[in-house]
């Protein structure tokens, strides 16, 4: 249970994490099945690293950068991707 | 026949290398999803058969287009696989590629955009993949035809794996579950390896389960299944047994990429993410994403298509039917079969064909933005709005094909994952006005607003397109509630279109306007002119007391409201149904006029231009033309929903076309 805390506190919501910072995917789980599956498609899985590129216009979509590739994802579902800064 | 299938993730070349291994010119494009039904064509050589599929990821399918390629390896049985890896992206290829091996299938593999990878610092070693995965490597750059022959080779002397062939253990607990399940599976003839089959069970392939069903014994199928899962569970892995198989999966595949690829840890700074900084830039985005919009329609109507659309129509009205009059004249015919040749097909199928210098720029600029890349940006860009009205931002990817033309529009909305937004999709792609309405508009635009072509032309795209959109909120709201939208779009790096695919693309989609131009409009200019030289009386009466007059009046009373109750105007609209260009053709017959002159002429006399404003937004809107339907119903499989796209666009017109109209005449216009 500390562990966990722990891990937590650590954690962020990949919305939150700057352009141009990378992330560690820590948990998928809040994030509908899915959407998950395609991430998981495409690669990414927990412990991925990613890379905030930047933010759509007006509250418009994330775009991120996993093994190269650049994905964009809604915002809404960036606040429910776990990740630690790294 | 030799029948190979082509397999791969989405956007890795697929229909590059069937284009080059069939001379084929299958559309390609630089997005995830430009192919959404399988396509077969037969090898150079004549060595066997290729079926090019859909992208997928893993052959659990996820949207329609993906279904296609999954069923496909289930119920055609291909005899050899041909699998495209893209080298940029190894391990997230190679995900589909365990699965396919496992299926026991003779397979090659063609590690593809070996250039690009080269280009991101990633070198894939062909050698030690082959060596890894117990199948021919071969490298390539499709779009180039690099290394092509050398697949046409391979593909010739492909042999089955063997016994010794790729195989994953998958721990005690699921290799279990996997022998239970082949000895279920023994007595069913199949192509498939049973071991492949009964893996695809336990991850829950629902493909293979379906072409399963009725001759397997579903019960004991369950029980093996909740068993393997429970023993799972006992032996610590804290995931069901899908999760734990992809675990193993790529464990293995990190093992290979270990051996096979070599990064540099270079940073690389692409042209791809400069390009991005401005295109999807948050405030510039969506204005520069305007700003081509306008300059394709500049391009199209005002700089470049009008200028060679004149040229065309001097040659035609002009010379070409003055050679017709002559060579008839000299043949000794009727003055009927003059009169059905000059009046009814030059002018019926020519009065279409002077627009193809606008509809092939049209094509060519839709074809240019196809293959850059910048559509995956444009649904990133237009997401926002979407989400907005109940839909996904990749919506907007069948709405820019839907300006070519509604038909593969509405087939490409396949790739959406919700059945919802796939529906909603394929209800509004009508709404976008396609190149077959483009005539119609370069007509009337040429006579009343002569002066801002482009703008009124544009102003009638975004109709189309607000409307749809407006729609798309109203019935998202009532007609179809369920669960929220879903986005996630893959951008592809940018690449500049090879001129030479860009001109096949555009050939390819422009033969398809004239081979409509040869048969329908040439059958629907033959029957009007027909209809409008015959009445009651007999043949050769007045244009006014035929039966095309007393079809087209019979709407009058109707259209009045509208601004254009004329016979005339009727008879086009109904005609139109069968292709939207019959329109501009009906018109050349009814007006009788020799050249697009004339009928300018002709139709600033008949109508105001209010009138033809309220007219040509009624043509933008009011049904999908005969193709479509048939596409419509095809991808909807439903009567219902085929005729309710045809009841709200006309109800949709009617009201729109009131507004302006009356609307129009309240404010003080004529």
């Amino acid at each position: 249970m500390y562990q966990r805390k722990i891990s937590n506190s650590r954690c962020s919501a990949l919305v939150h994490i700057k352009p141009g910072a990378f992330a560690t995917v820590q948990a998928l789980d809040a994030i509908s099945p899915l959407l998950r599956r395609r991430l998981r498609d495409l690669g990414v899985a927990e412990g991925s690293r990613l890379k905030v590129l930047r933010l759509g216009p007006f509250g418009g979509p994330l775009t991120f950068e996993c093994a190269g590739q650049h994905i964009g994802i809604r915002r809404e579902d960036a606040g429910r991707m776990e990740v630690a800064p790294a | 026949m030799n029948q190979f299938a082509l397999f791969g993730n989405p956007n890795t070349g697929k229909t590059s290398l069937f284009n080059m291994l069939t001379r084929s010119y299958e559309t390609v494009g630089n997005w995830s999803g430009v192919t959404v039904e399988k396509r077969i064509g037969t090898l150079r050589g004549r060595s066997g058969r290729i079926v090019d599929l859909p992208g997928l990821y893993s052959l659990l399918p996820l949207t329609e287009d993906e279904g296609v390629a999954a069923r496909f390896l289930m119920e055609e049985t291909p005899a050899s696989i041909l699998n495209i890896v893209d080298a940029s992206q190894p391990e997230r290829n190679l995900y589909l590629t365990l699965q396919l091996l496992e299926s026991g299938r003779p397979m090659l593999i063609g590690l593809n955009m070996i250039d690009v990878a080269r280009n991101r610092h990633i070198s894939v070693d062909p050698q030690v993949l082959q060596r890894e995965l117990g199948v021919p490597v071969l490298p390539i750059i499709a779009r180039k035809g690099t290394g092509c022959t050398d697949v046409l080779h391979a593909l010739g002397s492909l042999t089955a794996p063997g016994s010794e062939g790729f195989r994953l253990d998958y721990g005690p607990a699921v290799e279990q579950g996997v022998s239970d399940l082949c000895i279920l599976l023994r007595t069913l003839p199949s192509s498939s390896a049973p071991r492949w089959t009964a893996l695809q069970l336990l991850e829950g392939n629902e493909a293979v389960r379906t072409a399963l069903a009725g001759r397997i014994d579903g019960e004991a199928l369950d029980s093996i299944l909740q068993q393997t899962g429970r023993e799972l569970e006992a032996a610590g892995f804290g995931c069901d047994v899908s999760a734990h198989l992809r675990q193993v999966r790529t464990q293995r595949i990190a093992r290979i990429c270990t051996a096979a690829v070599q990064r540099s840890d270079q940073a690389v700074h692409t042209a791809t993410e400069r390009i991005d900084a401005i295109l999807t830039h948050r405030i510039l985005g969506i204005p520069l994403f305007l700003a081509m919009m306008f300059l394709i329609f500049k391009l199209t109507f005002d700089w470049v298509g009008s200028l060679l659309s004149d040229v065309l129509d001097g040659f035609i009205s002009g010379m070409l039917s003055g050679w017709i009059s002559a060579a008839l004249g000299g043949l000794g015919a009727s003055p009927f079969t003059h009169a059905l040749v000059v009046d009814g097909i030059v002018g019926g199928v020519g009065g279409v064909l002077v627009f193809l210098p606008q509809i092939c720029i049209l094509f060519l600029l839709i074809s240019f933005v196809e293959d850059s890349g910048y559509m995956a940006r444009i649904t990133l860009l237009m997401d926002r709005t979407m989400e907005a009205v109940g839909l996904s931002g990749k919506a907007f990817i069948p709405f820019i094909i839907g300006f070519g033309c509604n038909v593969p529009a509405i087939m490409a909305a396949r790739t959406m994952e919700h059945r919802k937004d796939r529906l909603l999709t394929t209800l509004l792609v009508p709404l976008m006005s396609c190149s077959a309405r483009l005539p119609v508009y370069a007509l009337f635009a040429g006579v009343f607003f002569a002066s801002n072509q482009a703008l009124v032309v544009m102003g009638l795209y975004v109709l189309g397109m607000v409307l749809a959109l407006a729609l798309a909120k109203l019935f998202s709201r009532t007609l179809l509630r369920s669960e929220p939208s879903l986005f996630i779009v893959e951008l592809p790096p940018y690449r500049m279109p090879q001129p030479l695919s860009l001109l096949r693309m555009t050939w390819e989609k422009v033969k398809g306007f004239l081979r409509k131009a040869g048969t329908i409009i040439l059958a629907g200019s033959v029957v009007i002119w027909f209809l409008s030289n015959t009445g009651s009386s007999g043949f050769g009466v007045d244009m006014n007391d035929s039966f095309l007059a007393s079809i087209g009046g019979a709407l009058s009373g109707l259209l009045a409201p509208i601004g254009f109750g004329t016979w005339q105007a009727g008879a086009a609209l109904i005609t139109g149904f069968m292709a939207k260009e019959v329109v501009v053709s009906t018109m050349n017959i009814i007006y009788q006029v020799p050249d697009m002159a004339g009928l300018e002429h002709q139709v600033a006399a008949a109508f105001t231009p209010l009138q033809a404003f309220s007219f040509v937004t009624f043509i933008l809107l009011y049904i999908p033309c005969l193709a479509t339907v048939g596409v419509i119903r095809k991808e909807t499989a439903s009567w219902r929903w085929t005729f309710f796209s045809m009841g709200y666009s006309l109800v949709l017109a009617y009201a729109v076309a009131l507004v302006i109209y009356q609307g129009g005449k309240w404010i003080g216009f004529a």
